[in-house]
């Protein structure tokens, strides 16, 4: 492209095509995350479930605190693979997602400091119905700025688990190790079916170009 | 009587990288490089007279040990885009 002085009409052509060439399609590996957090989540849910089974012991579910391992390896994985271009949609998606992870720190203050004054022992249970919750109205927000149906409604699933999860709770206070499965299982939902479908998806799209 | 068209957004390239930063949150030098079929170092000159218009914003990184330039459009450059479409209009009569 040159330098050039333009009439008023190529001018608002240029603008016209300049936006039009932005509108990216998806990227293969668009749906990783989803990926790496999905089947991550699932392995660890049986590994949990298989260890307090064997034991009879809970002191297995202190192994959730590996999930916040998982934001900071994917971090350290696409170091150097910035992308070339960030879109509002990016942002936004990215945005949702700090918030919710900021809410699932906080929860786990905030649950710590409460078991410290009342129950003088740490009991995190709660942060099993909640997490998912959080990943569930995440993955939906995900889908309405996608327009990815799957992930609008599939975490239905999740919901339906965490007000049985919290009911379970209210009513009885007690915990089965199926919950870790429960907990684990919803991601191949919410998590790894979407994952796959936006890798799919874009495969295509990158076929048709 | 006509507004006159903003000299520093009347040409080529420049509108060119405006518009692309106008629809995008970010972009690196690159992949704007490739998107108007530029030469580098004009490019790279059209981005500072933009920047040192206030237009844009330019930060200057790494990736790795690759050196990666990222720029964006400012609130004066969206005002001044959009101030200079506007201008476009009343010529063309839209």
């Amino acid at each position: 492209m040159e330098e050039r002085k333009l009439s008023e009409k190529e001018s608002l052509d240029l603008i016209t095509q300049m936006i039009n060439s932005t509108k990216r399609n998806m990227e293969v590996g668009s749906g990783n995350v989803f990926l790496y957090w999905g089947y991550f989540t699932v392995f660890l849910s049986i590994v949990i479930s298989i260890l307090i089974m064997c034991t009879q012991s809970y002191i297995w579910s202190w192994g959730w605190m590996a999930m916040f391992m998982v934001g900071p390896v994917i971090s350290y994985k696409q170091r150097g693979h910035e992308p070339a271009v960030v879109t509002y949609t990016d942002k936004t998606i990215s945005k949702v997602w700090q918030v919710f992870g900021c809410m699932f720190g906080l929860t786990f203050v905030l649950i710590a400091i409460f078991c410290s004054f009342y129950e003088r022992s740490f009991n995190f249970i709660l942060m099993l119905p909640l997490s998912l919750l959080y990943c569930g109205l995440g993955v939906s927000i995900n889908g309405i700025i996608l327009r990815e149906k799957w992930m609008i409604y599939s975490p239905v699933v999740a919901f339906v688990l965490v007000i049985y999860m919290l009911m379970a709770l209210m009513e009885h206070g007690s915990v089965t190790v199926l919950w870790n499965l429960y907990f684990g299982l919803s991601f191949i939902v919410i998590m790894i079916i979407p994952g796959h479908i936006l890798n799919n998806k874009a495969k295509k799209q990158c076929l048709k170009n | 009587m006509f507004k006159e068209l903003d000299p520093l957004l009347h040409s080529q390239l420049r509108l060119a990288v405006m518009s692309i930063l106008l629809s995008v949150e970010e972009a690196e030098f690159v992949y704007i490089k490739e998107k108007t079929n530029a030469t580098a170092g004009n490019l790279s000159v059209q981005l500072d007279k933009l920047s040192e218009a206030g237009y844009i914003g330019i930060e200057k990184g790494f990736a790795g040990k690759k050196p990666r330039t990222v720029c964006r459009i400012t609130d004066k450059g969206r005002l001044a885009m959009e101030e200079y479409v506007n201008t476009l209009r009343q010529y063309i009569n839209i």
